[in-house]
């Protein structure tokens, strides 16, 4: 009986979507009790905004991950789209228009890497920085070094307005992120598609085994993790009201920790969008409450890192237990 | 990270190889006309991912054409460095430049002690360094032309109790943490506050020189501690961010009496000063960095003139009464004339 429960336990505990979905309920009571601010309405609302951009791109490197990849390109994927978009937009563009071209961008840079990493067999760490390298090289090439300013309100709308849901107001940017994490979740979950991507990062050779084009599957995840990096990218330009050739530079590391935080494994064939949503939310509530308790700033990042530290000692404790 | 690093070195490189080879007689198409000498100044900001350095590098330009076209003497601008702010990659720039063989070098260190080796190997190869911004003053530079940032500080002190008053709570912003101008400025702002017992620092929050992080480190502060009285930003990032993107720091700004003062003076921030939401800034005199130091390099190199180990180039003090020629100086591109007073 004393067995039965512990392997229950371990059963439960290894589902990391529940144990960050425990971990951020007691940062969100720990952070309501010690502080007057956390939960009120403003501050969630920042919250929620600021955490969009961080987990829309991690439902693209999430994908990745689970094949047995990495995309450390998605900082400069984001700093290009909303590049695209803003200048677009200077150009007198239409907004959805505009949208389309920066979307457009981070699929063409994903498709690079996809082509790359499965036609070429290039490593996926090599290609990613290189195309890193090289879309910050165009970025300030086109920028010069300066911000771009003076985007349309409608377009700003995308990231700074709410929609009434009742008593409650919502930041567009979170129905966004939700849609899309439903999306995904869903192609993930229900599609072929997603059932070839876990088999994929589980073992290569039984996908080769059915006959399926291994080289197309990669290409199709790194195209879709470069449009929802775009989709992040032009949200934050959305948010800032700018475009900087500066944005979202060392983001990657944000977004690959929260998707490993949410209980992706960098060995690949595991994964959730529920447990990268859950990941990404928990980092903005913890860097969000590192601030409201007056932690010096000078601790702050290394209180991040610790976190991310923490996800990959858990992850690899449920990859030995696996294995044992 | 380096390979982005190692291709930016290699392209600028190849730029500035394609054209004619310091020290060497340009090209005339004129065979009487007489040859004139050229000399090539490498100009080394930080890293080209901040504005202010082009700022900085449109003053070299056009005191390079202003000496060129009064002298016997051709002045060529080499702007060289890193993308991103980064010491070891800073070292290999001055490297490369010593290898192509400038005529003298003009930095900004990103940092005061990798900058030590190579600055020194460079004078070992019989080129003159001088260092603009922020200095390396244990290497063998001949001069140090920047902002004492310790004064600054006080300064921005003093502004902020003119507008606010001798009592409540104060917050800072900074960028990467342990900079060291940064750090300084801070240092001075922290003085400046010493002799009023009422005015209570309450955070310092950084940025990491990223305009989303600035605006939400704003943002939480402004949660935390809605009576916030002032703020002192040691850089701009978060202002770079359009209006609406701060709602609470923006509400207070206009509604409640809470008062900003920012370093540099970019258009975008003087807009705001005009409008309001800042009550000061310090402009580093960022055109100058370039226009200056290509004069004090030329003066050096050509005229033989020793300087002191640190010029101060000071700062202007820019308020409601002075925005507006400020503003002019950025639309006619023209910073030589001197302001109003604050």
């Amino acid at each position: 009986m004393r067995v039965a429960i512990k392997i229950h336990w371990f059963d439960w505990i290894n589902r990391q979507e529940a144990f960050v979905f425990i971990l951020l309920l007691i940062a969100i009571l720990f952070l309501g009790l010690t502080t007057t601010t956390f939960l009120t309405q403003n501050n969630i609302q920042d919250i929620s905004r600021n955490f969009a951009w961080i987990a829309i791109p991690a439902f693209g490197e999430s994908l990745v991950i689970i094949i047995g990849g990495i995309d450390l390109s998605v900082g400069a994927v984001m700093a290009l789209s909303g590049l695209v978009t803003a200048m677009a937009l200077r150009f007198g563009v239409s907004i959805p228009m505009a949208i389309i071209s920066g979307l457009a961008a981070g699929s063409l840079i994903g498709w690079v890497n996809g082509a790359l990493v499965g036609r070429v067999r290039f490593p996926p760490f090599i290609v990613t920085l290189g195309t890193a390298s090289i879309v910050r090289g165009i970025i300030f090439g086109l920028a010069g070094g300066w911000p771009i300013l003076g985007l349309p309100s409608g377009f700003r709308d995308l990231g700074q307005a709410d929609i009434l849901l009742g008593q409650f107001s919502l930041p567009v940017s979170i129905l966004i992120t939700l849609l899309l994490a439903v999306l995904v979740d869903t192609l993930l979950s229900v599609t072929v598609l997603g059932r070839y991507i876990y088999t994929l990062g589980d073992s290569e050779q039984a996908l080769i085994v059915t006959g399926v084009g291994l080289p197309r599957i990669k290409a199709i995840v790194y195209t879709l993790c470069g449009t929802l990096t775009a989709a992040g990218g032009i949200l934050m330009t959305a948010r800032l009201g700018v475009a900087a050739p500066t944005a979202a530079t060392g983001y990657e590391l944000d977004i690959i920790a929260a998707v490993i935080i949410g209980g992706t494994s960098l060995f690949g064939g595991v994964g959730s969008i529920l447990g990268v949503l859950l990941g990404a939310a928990f980092m903005q509530v913890v860097q969000n409450g590192l601030v409201l308790l007056g932690i010096p700033a000078y601790w702050q990042s290394a209180a991040i890192g610790s976190m991310i530290f923490f996800a990959l000692i858990l992850d690899l404790w449920r990859q030995n237990r696996n294995i044992l | 990270m380096k390979i982005r690093h190692t291709l930016m070195l290699v392209f600028l490189f190849s730029l500035a190889a394609c054209q004619t080879a310091p020290g060497q007689p340009s090209t005339m198409n004129d065979s009487t006309a007489p040859v004139r000498r050229k000399i090539t100044i490498a100009w080394i900001p930080k890293g080209l991912n901040n504005p202010v350095f082009e700022v900085g590098r449109l003053g070299a330009i056009q005191k390079a054409a202003e000496l060129s076209a009064a002298g016997p003497i051709d002045v060529e601008i080499l702007y060289a460095g890193s993308v991103d702010s980064d010491g070891a990659e800073q070292a290999r720039v001055i490297d490369d430049a010593v290898a192509r063989g400038v005529n003298a070098i003009a930095i900004s260190c990103d940092d005061p002690t990798a900058c030590i080796d190579p600055i020194n190997r460079a004078v070992s190869a019989g080129i003159p360094v001088m260092t603009w911004d922020s200095d390396s003053p244990q290497s063998k530079r001949f001069t140090y032309l920047g902002l004492d940032n310790i004064q600054a500080g006080q300064a921005a002190a003093y502004l902020l109790i003119q507008a606010m008053g001798t009592e409540g709570k104060v917050a800072i912003l900074t960028g990467v943490p342990g900079a060291d101008n940064l750090e300084t400025r801070i240092t001075g702002f922290r003085e400046g506050l010493a002799a009023y017992p009422n005015i209570h620092i309450i955070a310092t929050v950084v940025t990491n020189d990223d305009i989303n992080l600035g605006v939400q480190a704003v943002e939480d502060t402004m949660q935390a501690h809605p009576d916030i009285k002032g703020w002192y930003f040691a850089g701009m990032w978060p202002l770079f961010a359009d209006r609406g993107s701060m709602p609470l720091w923006e509400d207070a700004a206009l509604h409640h009496g809470m008062k900003t003062i920012a370093f540099d003076a970019l258009p975008v921030e003087l807009g705001l000063l005009r409008d309001g939401y800042l009550s000061g800034l310090l402009d580093q005199k960022n055109w100058f960095w370039g226009y200056e130091t290509v004069q004090i390099v030329y003066d050096h190199i050509i005229n033989k003139k020793d300087f002191p180990a640190f010029v101060n180039l000071g700062y202007n003090v820019i308020t409601k009464n002075n925005v507006d020629a400020m503003l002019q100086a950025w639309n006619t591109n023209d910073f030589s004339k001197p302001l109003p007073p604050p």
